[in-house]
């Protein structure tokens, strides 16, 4: 028997471990009723056992080589694979700044977008005709504060229009090419244009000084100016339209000239960014624009407007019937002491004034009765101070005083009727918002001397 | 007298290897096996676990030692699947019995007897795991022949590679 193991040690080995696997497989395998086998649903505590002891002593390699793998595929994506990285660097360099300027192109429409946008949505509100400019120039000095437009001659831009931005106004034409203008802006010296101050209502010409700041010029001081009040067109000038924004106060400073006690200058923050100007527009016409809805309304506004002064004339011209008709207290063909209504039964008549011993010019009708014999002739020419001066007969000295001059009409009703000094003679009624003639800037304007005009 | 010569030869040509080298060279195969597939996907025509005892089979040409192998390197296969526990265990304890038997009477260190034991063995271990599943337990097993075609080819180029390699691990006098 022993030799019998010891010859087919092999074969009784291998079919002894056969058949325990066998029997190991006959536990794990059911018959089912129909006939057929399967696994159990559920390993048994055995089976379950033998594959926790295989899983635990292959899952630690794994998590090794799964974790070295990534190292690995880590190490040499990052580190060893990087051919053409220097060449693909340099690319993606190029197109990261090609995106860059295109980036910056893009921002700098969008931004210009925004800006016409702005601008139109102004221009389709604005009542006058204008000409949408670009700003493509300026004259590179300081002293020189003017630019240049895209628009000239052939877009329609005349010499003195107004230009101006939603924010306020810019300046005025200066000189006109065919497509292209020259602008002055209204901080230039040479600059002027009519404006008031909108709480006050004080007017004053607005120009630039030497630095740039845009000022109103040659005021009396005023207490009320304060910092913030807003400025606006005049509407005199006849080249910016009245209530256009110009700008804010800033600060009110004394007049430089030391003769000129009591006048202040208006430093003005423009509305208008002049330093950044991109897109203005033009007036090119001061003629209302209207909308056709607009323009029936006014047209309805007329018609109703007649129909109604033609009831009003025809309700005159009955009332004026009715009076020719109508017994009147004045027959205007009897004298006047023969009137059917002159009562002489009062015994109270009303007390004239007894005559004056020494007429002068302060008697009553002195000056409606020349001819009365009291009054001489100074006193004749006193009493009518709208006598020019020609009427002075020839011989006769000028009078050295002038009380019975009218004062003079200014345009800031603040300003004091008492001893005006010598350079108040130069400012204008408001009409004339204009730089007075007697400055030198305008000399370069050919329309200085035009009333109205300012520079 | 011919029985004992046959004996001592074949007691100077059985070859021994490191004790790592039977500890870790199953480990890695097995755990190759159970990760390999996860990266070539259903492209993992081999069978490394059954290579490894073909391998040490014919080397220690002793049956017992390549059955305990066959058997072990099955089983353990078998508890990694969801399969039942005996059916890979079955195959490769033949062909750990066979390839012992076998490398007892041939040289094994020809490259085409060892890459023809291994194609052959291969298929071998293919139809007693679906002799095993089909008809000795009668489960429902899909097999595709073309499948164990290519595992067996698959096999026998390994082995090619593989083999070389292990028997720089072998103890030389």
């Amino acid at each position: 028997m022993e030799s019998f193991f010891a010859r087919y040690r092999n074969l009784v080995v291998l079919l002894a471990i056969l058949l325990a696997q066998i029997i190991g497989l006959a536990v794990q395998v059911r018959r089912t009723s129909d006939g057929r086998s399967r696994l159990d649903a559920g390993d048994s505590s055995g089976v379950r056992l033998i594959r926790y002891w295989a899983q635990a002593l292959v899952s630690p390699p794994e998590r090794l080589i799964h974790s070295s793998n990534l190292g690995a595929a880590h190490l040499w994506q990052n580190y060893l694979d990087l051919r053409d990285v220097r060449q693909q660097n340099q690319d993606l360099q190029k197109t990261i700044d090609r995106l860059r300027l295109e980036q910056a192109a893009l921002l700098e429409d969008a931004k210009q977008g925004q800006r016409l946008q702005a601008l139109v949505n102004f221009q389709q509100k604005y009542i006058y005709k204008t000409v949408v400019a670009q700003a493509i120039g300026s004259s590179g000095s300081d002293q020189s504060r003017v630019f240049y437009i895209d628009k000239g001659a052939a877009d329609g831009v005349a010499r003195d229009d107004a230009v101006i931005t939603p924010d306020g106004i810019v300046g005025k034409i200066r000189d006109v090419f065919p497509h292209s203008s020259q602008v002055l802006a209204i901080n230039d010296q040479s600059s002027g244009a009519g404006v008031i101050l909108e709480t006050t209502r004080i007017r004053g010409i607005l120009r630039g000084n030497s630095i740039g700041q845009s000022q109103i010029v040659d005021i009396l001081a005023d207490k009320r100016i304060l910092k913030g009040e807003n400025v606006l067109t005049a509407g005199g000038d006849q080249i910016f339209p009245r209530g256009l924004p110009v700008g804010t106060v800033e600060k009110v400073v004394n007049d430089p000239d030391p003769g000129r006690d009591g006048f202040i200058d208006v430093l003005i923050t423009p509305a208008a960014h002049l330093d950044r100007l991109d897109e203005v527009l033009v007036i090119t016409s001061t003629e209302p624009r209207f909308s056709p809805q607009q323009q029936q309304d006014l047209a309805t506004s007329e018609a109703e407007k007649g129909a109604e002064a033609a009831a009003i004339k025809e309700q005159q011209r009955a009332s004026q019937i009715n009076a020719e008709r109508l017994p009147s207290l004045i027959d205007p063909k009897l004298p006047p002491d023969q009137q059917p209504l002159l009562d002489t039964s009062n015994p109270n008549p009303v007390a004239h004034p007894p005559q004056a011993l020494h007429p002068d010019r302060f008697t009553p009708g002195a000056g409606s009765a020349p001819g009365s014999g009291a009054a001489t002739d100074e006193t004749t020419q006193d009493a009518n101070p709208a006598e020019p001066d020609s009427a002075v007969k020839p011989g006769q000295p000028k009078p050295s005083t002038k009380p019975a001059q009218p004062p003079q009409k200014k345009p800031q009703t603040n300003q004091p009727q008492t001893e005006l000094p010598k350079k108040v003679q130069p400012q204008k009624p408001p009409a004339q918002t204009g730089p007075p003639p007697a400055t030198p800037p305008q000399t370069n304007q050919p329309q200085a001397n035009q009333p109205g005009r300012s520079n | 007298m011919p029985l004992l010569a046959a004996d001592l030869r074949r007691t100077n040509e059985v070859r021994r290897y490191p004790m790592l080298a039977y500890a870790l060279v199953p480990l890695a195969a097995l755990v190759l096996q159970a990760w390999l597939p996860r990266v070539l996907g259903s492209y993992s025509w081999f069978d490394l676990p059954l290579v490894v005892t073909v391998y040490f089979a014919l080397d220690r040409r002793s049956p017992i030692q390549g059955t305990l192998m066959g058997a072990g390197m099955g089983l353990f296969e078998d508890a990694l699947s969801h399969h039942a526990i005996g059916v890979n265990g079955i195959a490769k304890t033949v062909v750990g019995f066979l390839a012992a038997s076998i490398g007892v009477r041939i040289d094994v260190e020809n490259h085409t007897i060892r890459l023809a034991m291994n194609f052959l063995l291969s298929l071998l271990s293919s139809a007693l795991a679906v002799f095993v599943s089909r008809i000795l337990l009668g489960l429902d097993l899909e097999w595709r022949w073309f499948t164990v075609l290519f595992t067996a080819i698959g096999n026998s180029l390994i082995a090619l590679i593989l083999f070389p390699l292990l028997d720089r691990l072998q103890i030389r006098d």
